[in-house]
Formats: structure tokens, sequence, C-alpha cells
């Protein structure tokens, strides 16, 4: 019942009425299939004369193939064929990560596999097809490849320097993309601030380990001309267009079959060189292609992120004020821009988001992108958050010591004020329906910082250093086609959803949002039934294939309920609407005195109706019987997009408990409390999934997650058991809240929730950790932070 | 990741399994699985054949056998852990094994197989080498009894012959005044350890009058810390004397997650932690 109280939206009509699902945690059906067995992956597919493939993958991080010899390869048991990259170019053109909005990137073109020169440690260079894995597999070992290994440039921090080695001789040094953000006059503003605090944070790569690992079965018909692509990806109609124009393939003739993915994270919207290979290699071979990458694979190739070292300074006035706030932020991406969406996006976020929920006056940013011999870099979940987030906070608990100021006061003085918006971020970004006083009264409300601060002093006593933080935070969610599609990226700010009332009575919808694991079909189905007053159970979801669902964006940034949610609404509604008309035709009555409620078409002063089952059978096959001129249509489409701003902001606030071993550098986190306000919460229990998971991620990112890389750039922790992902021993106590601010943007007026755990844990986590540390004087500034991280900020080693 | 071609032999008795091993220089043993298949999966190895030994029967047998308590090398750990015999004799192999791997790989993973591939950072090779047990192995010439301390001899490398196995291991019964102490220090629950100790203590009251301490996870295998345990007979806990002390004795070799000198510093501090258990 509690649940009721979340649904604050009066356009949606009352809570209090049968067929009311939005803003309630029904279960989700589609749990029980997977707990029992019955998911469909891309691994489960197998077609007839289905081969498999294994990649010979360099394994320096910058070398040239002098020569590939692979006769032997092709002679082993199983082998049908060996590619390199000379047999692969005929059939898949090259591509550049670059994007036209956000001022000058260069990138060279990509391929998929290698040619002549491998940039990374697990770029694909050659490709074994054979009839099982592991035969594929034992064809590798016997590819020759008469590499010379070169100096490679492996540490971010040198990629400019003069004598650094250039990756891309072409584009003369290492440069991908700069930018400044310059608002007001930080100098004289730190000239008039009363304390300057400054500080620098390094954040260690990581990726996104996604439960099931990539995969993909491309499946070429020479008679049809028709490539059908069972992908794991997040976005079915943007690989579309990318494989039809780089293989040269008529569009509409590309399906792309997304059915159950195992997370994604954004590690799966992109375009990598495996996956182009495997669907070029199909259409040379006219024979279903599989290729499932393992983890060594997932490693070395999925994107990695997070790989930043930044700077910044913030000044305050003696009352706390912010005056000023600049940030200087350097990032490695690998040797490529990745493609379509580019590796400027981290970056560009941690220039925008920086400070969001704070009023600064004078703000300046720079952010530097460049090349490296390692792994390339993308958008991963809650893109450049962690980054923007941790500096700003940390720079204002800063501040609050040097002039002694509570921590939630600091921030309290200085958000921008709830009933301000619509208004602009600090870096000048359009910000609307945003509560960050209102979440951080409701955090200080569940967390109690008086006991934690009477605990942290006993703690100390007894010689342990226990302590908190706090943090406020903005999410970006739901982007606009000022994102990418702007920028010339053929990917789809628009989604679309239809649906139908089927002979049966049965309820059918499509949408061009996919699922990944957290729900998004529950969530569609909860709008579509609510809306068209039918039960739950009588709403079937077809999600993720281009043939069957309507043209758009897919899931990612957060944009499944706001944007997949709001024309899912839509259509139900013009359904609704539809099916009333019919009814009140065949009923002989006035539209407006009828209604729907539990699958009947009801009249609302009481009398008898008429069941959907009824009228569907009426109108598919006694059609005679409606009145002549009724538009007879059981179907309905709509379609959704943001529009006039780049984003629908999500906002959070969080906070955590930690204390620390002082003998072995261990950090225990005992409690954590998120409150987020993404307007409605369509299924609560969904929405606290995906701020604990969130929260679970960032914790890895803050105390675990590091790809680790020699000088040579051989990345030495890809295993499982070498990258420490937080498991349920590391997992805290999580009390999730919320304030609810529904976005003005739509009806539904739900933004996203799947950023805020992941984007501001870190931040928070450090913020505690030093809280703790500033007892004995110590100060952590490096994620992940180790025990022995901590111990030697202890001066313990 | 797919292991290379192998052969496969499902051993029907001890002697069955030596024959073939002692045959086939390539072959391996194959008991859980836990550590091998892992191996073979990265084709880190790529064995001719594995002997598949886990369908021996009488092979996970847990006894008293006169002063020791025996365990079968197919006994895995769970079976262990919820042994009445190893609860009422040797209760802290119940807590040890709490921290080794996660419930699912201790259903398979076996204690011989624990013993004999004997990774550096496995506990159980450590606690053998603290309680001086024996490894009964049993080859060609009949069956042998290794001290544990001379089982271990560098890096995955033990005193087993090519064409033994390992049949199980007798840990000595433990005396009244005697307590087997254990402590590690982990990143994440049921990883192995950055640093771990097993001390065999003996005390008379409160006082300590005997002392052992076997490290894992510090070198190249259990790393015996001799001096040190003497020097914290004469002189208690004294943090700078003892590393000096474990510095010049034990070769610390760092990993990924902690350097050698983090290691130093952590089994320093594990004298400590363990030995304030006995107060406990
Ligand atoms: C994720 C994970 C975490 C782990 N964490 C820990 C940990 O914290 N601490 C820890 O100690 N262990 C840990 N382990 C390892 C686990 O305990 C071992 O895999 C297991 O004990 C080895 O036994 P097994 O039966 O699986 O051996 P197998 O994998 O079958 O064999 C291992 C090796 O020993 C040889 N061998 C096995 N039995 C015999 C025998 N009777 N005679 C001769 N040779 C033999 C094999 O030939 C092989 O070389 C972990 C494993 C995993 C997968």
């Amino acid at each position: 019942m509690d649940d009721l109280k979340v649904n604050q939206n009066p356009k949606l009509g009352s809570i209090d009425r049968p067929n009311s699902y939005i803003g309630r945690s029904v279960p989700r059906q589609n749990a029980k299939k997977h707990l029992d067995g019955g998911g469909q992956f891309v691994d489960d597919l197998t077609l007839p004369r289905m081969v498999h493939v294994a990649f010979l993958r360099s394994p320096f991080a910058h070398a040239e193939i002098k020569s590939i010899d692979v006769k032997n390869a092709k002679q082993s048991d199983g082998v049908i064929d060996v590619f390199t990259a000379k047999e692969i170019d005929e059939v898949c053109k090259p591509w550049v990560g670059v994007l036209g909005h956000l001022g000058e990137m260069r990138s060279p073109e990509q391929s998929p596999l290698a040619k002549n020169i491998a940039r990374w440690q697990g770029e694909p260079v050659a490709v074994v097809i054979a009839n099982s894995r592991a035969q594929a597999e034992d064809a590798l070992e016997l590819i020759e490849v008469d590499w010379l290994e070169k100096d490679a440039q492996v540490d971010m921090e040198t990629a400019l320097d003069p004598n650094a080695v250039i990756i891309h001789p072409e584009l003369g040094n290492n440069l991908f993309w700069t930018r400044t953000v310059n608002q007001g006059d930080v100098d004289k503003a730190f000239k008039e601030a009363d304390a300057v605090v400054e500080t620098t944070l390094d954040f260690a790569r990581h990726t996104g380990v996604t439960l099931e690992s990539r995969g993909i079965v491309a499946d070429w018909n020479k008679a049809e001309n028709k490539m059908t692509i069972y992908h794991n990806g997040q976005a079915p109609h943007m690989m579309q267009h990318i494989i039809a124009k780089h293989l040269d393939l008529n569009e509409g003739l590309v399906r792309i079959i997304s059915r159950d993915v195992g997370g994604s994270f954004g590690i799966k919207v992109h375009v990598y060189p495996d996956e182009m290979a495997v669907t070029a290699i199909s259409k040379k071979l006219g024979r279903p292609v599989k290729f499932i990458a393992d983890r060594l694979e997932s490693f070395t190739t999925d994107i990695h992120a997070r790989c930043h070292k930044i700077s910044g300074k913030l000044g305050v006035d003696k009352n706390g004020k912010i005056l000023a706030m600049e940030i200087d932020d350097l990032s490695g991406i690998g040797p490529f821009s990745m493609y379509p969406r580019t590796s400027a996006i981290e970056t560009n976020q941690v220039l925008n988001l920086s400070g969001a929920p704070y009023v600064i006056p004078n703000y300046k940013a720079v952010g530097t992108v460049v090349f490296q011999n390692k792994t390339p870099m993308c958008q991963y979940r809650a893109v450049g958050h962690p980054i923007a987030v941790a500096i700003t906070e940390a720079l204002i608990d800063k501040a609050a010591y040097k002039i002694e100021m509570d921590l939630d006061k600091i921030r309290k003085i200085n958000f921008i004020p709830d009933n301000s918006y619509p208004n602009k971020s600090p870096s000048g970004v359009p910000l609307e329906d945003l509560s960050h006083q209102a979440s951080m009264d409701k955090l200080l409300e569940i967390m109690d910082i008086k006991e934690i601060e009477t605990k942290k002093k006993d703690d100390y006593e007894k010689g342990i250093l226990s302590g908190y933080g706090v943090i406020s935070m903005c999410e970006v969610t739901n982007p606009s086609p000022l994102f990418y599609g702007v920028g010339g990226a053929h990917i789809s700010s628009q989604d679309g959803a239809s649906i139908r009332l089927e002979g049966s009575g049965a309820i059918h919808l499509s949408s061009s949002i996919t699922e990944q694991g957290q729900g998004t079909e529950a969530i569609m189905k909860q709008i579509a039934a609510d809306q068209l007053g039918v039960k739950l159970e009588s709403v079937r979801v077809t999600l993720g294939d281009t043939d069957a669902t309507p043209y758009g964006g897919g899931t990612w940034a957060s944009r499944g309920a706001g944007i997949g949610g709001e024309a899912v609404l839509k259509a139900a509604r013009k359904l609704k609407d539809n099916i009333l008309n019919i009814a009140a035709a065949i009923m002989q009555t006035d539209k407006d005195s009828l209604d729907i409620e539990d699958n009947n078409v009801i009249r609302k002063n009481g009398g008898e109706g008429i069941s959907l089952q009824k009228l569907a059978e009426t109108v598919y096959y006694r059609g005679h019987e409606i009145p002549k001129g009724t538009n007879p249509e059981l179907l309905a489409t709509a379609s959704f997009l943001i529009e006039g701003i780049p984003f629908v902001f999500t906002n959070s606030a969080m906070g955590c408990q930690i204390s620390i071993d002082q003998d072995t550098g261990i950090i225990k986190i005992n409690k954590f409390w998120a409150v987020e306000d993404c307007g409605t919460q369509i299924n609560p229990k969904l929405v606290e999934e995906q701020i604990r998971g969130g929260v679970i991620q960032g914790i890895g990112g803050a105390l675990f997650e590091e790809c680790v890389y020699d000088d040579q750039g051989n990345m030495q922790n890809a295993t499982m058991a070498d990258y420490l992902v937080p498991m349920a021993y590391e997992m805290p106590d999580i009390i999730v809240d919320h304030v609810t601010t529904n976005s003005g943007r739509s009806i539904i007026g739900a933004k996203g929730a799947g950023e805020a755990g992941t984007g501001g844990a870190p931040a928070v986590i450090m913020n505690a950790i030093n809280n703790a540390l500033k007892q004995v004087g110590a100060e952590v500034i490096s994620q992940p932070i180790t025990p022995e991280k901590v111990l030697k900020a202890l001066g313990k080693i | 990741m797919k292991a290379a071609d192998f052969s496969y032999h499902e051993a029907t008795n001890i002697q069955d399994a030596i024959n073939i091993k002692a045959k086939d220089e390539e072959a391996v043993i194959l008991a859980g699985g836990q550590s091998l298949l892992p191996a073979l999966n990265m084709r880190l190895s790529s064995p001719s054949c594995l002997i598949d030994i886990s369908k021996i029967s009488g092979l996970d047998d847990i006894k008293i056998d006169g002063d020791y308590l025996f365990i079968g090398a197919l006994a895995t750990h769970s079976h262990v852990m919820k042994n009445e015999l190893v609860l009422k004799r040797m209760p802290c192999l119940i807590d040890i094994l709490k921290m080794v791997a996660h419930p699912a790989i201790r259903n398979k993973g076996t204690h011989g197989g624990s013993i004999a591939y004997g990774d550096p950072a496995a506990e159980l090779p450590a606690l053998a080498v603290a309680t001086n047990a024996e490894i009964i192995v049993s080859g060609q010439n009949g069956d042998r009894s290794i001290h544990a301390k001379d089982f271990y001899l560098g890096l995955f490398e033990t005193a087993i012959n090519q064409d033994e196995i390992v049949i199980g291991i007798k840990y000595p019964l433990l005396k009244q005044e005697q307590a087997i102490l254990f402590e590690e220090v982990c990143r994440r629950h049921g990883d192995y350890a950055m640093a771990g100790l097993i001390a065999n203590v003996n005390k008379i009251g409160n006082k300590v009058n005997d002392l052992s301490l076997v490290y894992f996870a510090t070198g190249d295998k259990p790393d015996s810390a001799d001096k040190t345990a003497k020097l914290y007979l004469e002189n208690g806990y004294d943090y700078s004397n003892l590393k000096n002390s474990l510095n010049s004795e034990i070769d610390f070799a760092g990993d990924l997650n902690s350097s050698s000198e983090m290691k130093l510093h952590l089994a320093t501090i594990l004298i400590k932690k363990v030995l304030n258990k006995l107060e406990a």
C-alpha cells in the first residue's frame, strides 16, 4: 500500500481505480523466466550450418604486423577459413568515431581487423572460422605473426609530451578532443574568495562487467539479400543502420534481434570491431556465424571507462557561499574514439555536470582527451558522473572543513533552489524540475547525522576511524536529439510504441525500447494496462526486433521509462479512444459515458457493458455489425521525444557511513542512504533495484575495480578472479527513499533512475573515508581506494 | 576460452590411476576441478589426459587414525566443514575453510586437491605445515608419508613424484594445551588473501610457551617464520622488531592486490591479530 503514496502525478488519473498499475511494485514476469533458466540469450541460439570464430588478438599494446602466415591454421581440424584484414575489408568499410556538434574531434579510420599495426593489447588481428570454438582456438595457435614490437604510449599523462609515442602519425600528436567552458570570471572570483581549496583526484580505468558477455550471431541469407543479426545490444535500430552502411546492404533488409540481454551498462551500445568482422564473415561465407566473447576478451576489448585525472579549485566566502569553481580534466581513451558515440562524451559530461547542483556564478572547466595504447574507452553507466560528482563534492567538503561549517549546511546554502527552475547549471546546461533542497532534507531525516557524529567520537576513542559523507548530484537522463543526432549520428532520440487489441481480447504491445534485465518489459506492460484499463496478464510485449517493433533509440542513458514509457502511454490512450469510439457506436451511446475497466467497456452510470473480447470479435469477424463509418482500427501507434532541452535531469542525495581498520587499511561501508527524485516511479521496486545496483557498481569504482596495466600496456588482471567486483559480502545495507518532482516534459512525468548510484557512490564513499582520515590528518585522492592506498595515507607503509 | 583437446579416463581405483599416471608424463589428476579446469580453459596448461579420480570410492574418508585425524584426499571442503569428527577434534579447520572460496566452489573443491596443488596463497598447505601434518601419497612403489614441511618445494612445486597421487592428509591430534589460530586479510570475502597466518600455539595457562608461525599468500610456498616466532616468545609483540625479523626471514613477493611492503606489514600485524584471539 505504501506504493500508492509515490504516485503523485495527477495527469495519470486516480490511483484508486481498477487496473491502476503505474506506481505499484507488481512482480515482473520475466524474472520467473530467468529463474527457471528459460531466457534466450545469443549463446542459446544454434542455427543450421552455423560456424564459430575465434580472434587472434594482439599480444602487444603497440606492434607492427610485418607478416601473417595462416597456412598451417587453415589446415587445422574443423577449420573452414582464416581471414585477416585483407579479406574482411573486402566486405566491410571502415568507420570513424567522431561527431560534428562538439567541436573538432580527430580520430582515424578503424577497421574490424588491425592492418599493419596493432594499437592495443586485445585488438583483433586475424580470425579463424571453424566448426567449433574449441577448434578455432586450436588453430589460433598455428597462426604465425611476425611482430615488431613498438614503444607504447601507455600513460595518458605523458601522451602530449614532445617525446610521446605518436599513435597515429597522420594526426601529428595524441590529442583527440578538448573543450573549455568559461562562465563568468573565475580568476577575479578566486581573488575575492575568503577561502580557496584545491585537490587533484585520480580515477582508475574500469569496465562494465556484464553477466552475459558480448555476443552476436550473424546470418546472411544470399537469396533474400537479407542479413539477420542476433545481438545482445542495447540499440537495435542503430546497429541496423551501421551494419547496412558499412557492409553496403539495404538497410531495410537488415534485421536486428535482441532477445534477452544479460546486463549492458552502456558496454553493449557501441560498435565493436570483432562484431563487425562477424557480420562481414557471414556475408562472405553465406553461413550463420557465432561469436561469444570470453571473459579475457571482455576485459581487453569491452570498452573501459573512467580513466581520469582531474584537478579542481573552489572559492567560497566566509559564509560558505560558493563564488567560483575551476576544473581541469585529463582522460585517456585508448587508440581510437569509439563509434558512433565517440569517446568524448565522458569528458563532456564531466565538464557539464561538475558543480551542477549548486549556484556557482563563475565556472571554468577544461577537458583534454588523449589517445594511448590501451583498450578503447567510452560511455559506461553514469557517463562522467563519478568524476564530476567526486571532484565537486570533495572540494565542497574541503571548503566546509576550511571554514568550519557543517557538511550539510554548506550544501544547503549553495543549492540551486527547488523553486527556481527552469534554471541553468554552472556550465550553462538547462535544468528543470529538480529538488536538491527537498532531497537533502529527506536524506538528513533518514540518516541522523547527530547519532553518526556521536558514534564517530566514540569510535575514535576506541581507536577506530569512522566517518561519513553527504552529497548531491544531477543525473543526465532522457536525452533529446541534441545529444547525438545533432552531431550526425544515426541514433534515434525518438521512441515508438504500437499497441493492438487482438481477436482474443488480448493486448499486444511492441516498443523500440529494449530490455537488458532491468525490467523494461514489466514497466511497459504496467503503463499499457494502466492506461487501457486491462489486467496486467492480458498484455504481451515484444521488444528488441527491428522487424517487429516501431523505430527508436533503444535503452541507454536512462531513457526507457521517460521516453519509451511516454510513447506507450500515448499509444495506449489512442487505442482506448478507438475502442471507446467503436463501443459507443455499437452500444448506441455517447463515448464520454463509457470507460474501460478490467478488460470490459463499462457504462460509467451502470448498465450492461461489453467485454473487449466481444468487441474485438465483433470488429474482426462480424464487421458488418458495426455502424457504417466507424473507424475499425484496434491498433494505435505513438512516438515521443524530448524537445527543447538536451536532457531531462534527475537528482539525488546520498550519504554513507564507513569505518577503517587502521591495521589493514580495509574499509567497511556500514550503511548507505540514497534519496532519488526520478519523478513518477512506474514500479518502485524496479527503481530501487536501479538505485541499489548502481550503488554497488559505485562501490566497485570507489573501492575495488581497476584495469591494471603494466608499463608496456599489458592488462594484468583480465580475469574475474583478479578484477575485483563487489560481491554479496561487500554490499552494505542501502536505505532508499524518494522525493517526487515530475518531469513537465511528459504526461507520465518519469525521469531516469539508472545513473544515480553508480555516479554518486564513489564521491560519497571517498568523502566519508576522508572524513574519517581527517581525524589523523590523512587523505586519499585516488580511486579505487585500496587497503594499500589507505595504509600509505596513514603512513603505515 | 575452451580447453585444448585431451583424453579422459575415469579411474576405478587408486592403482588404476597410478598406472596411467606412471605411463603418461603429461597426464594429470582431476579431482574437484576447481583449480585445474580454469587453468585448462585459459590454456595455461594442456595435458594429454585427465585422470578423473573423483569416482574412486573410499577416498573421502574422515577418521581417527592413531594420534592423527585423517582426511581422505577426495573429501570436499563442504564435506569437511560438516563433519562431526572435524568439529570435535579440529574445529579450526572449519573456520579456515569458511574463508576458502564460496559454497559452490567448496562443494566441488577437495582437500587433497588443495594440498596437492600447493597454491602459495591457499590456506590448507599452510595449515598442513603449521600442524606438522603428514601427506600420504600412493605410487607404483606403494604408499609413503611426507612431512608437510618437506612437501612444498617452490611455486606450485611439491615433493610428489610423477606416478604418485595424494590419498590423504594426517593432522596430529591437538593436545590439551595446544591451539591453532588463524587469520587472514582479503580484499573481498572468499578471495585468496593478501596475507594470512596460521599459528600453532602451546600455552600454559594464558602464557604462550611455544609458537610456530606459518604464512600463506606471502611468497612462493607456505612460509615458516621460526626466528620471528622465537623473537616473539622472547620479547612479546613489538611491531618494528617483528617486522625486521620477518623481512629477513621471508622473501615477500608482491602481487596485484598487495606489494611486498604491504604483505610484510600485514604479516607483522597478523601476529597481533592472531594472538589476540588467544585472549578472547
Ligand atoms: C573463485 C575461486 C576462489 C578460490 N578461493 C580459494 C581460497 O580462498 N583459498 C584456497 O585455498 N583455495 C581457493 N580456491 C581453490 C579451491 O579451493 C581449489 O580449487 C581446490 O581446493 C582444489 O581442489 P580441486 O579438487 O578442485 O582440485 P583440481 O582442480 O581437480 O586439481 C588441482 C590440482 O591438483 C592436482 N590434484 C588434485 N587432486 C590430487 C590428488 N589427490 N593427488 C595428486 N594431485 C592432485 C590436479 O592434478 C591439479 O593439478 C578457489 C577457487 C576458485 C575457483
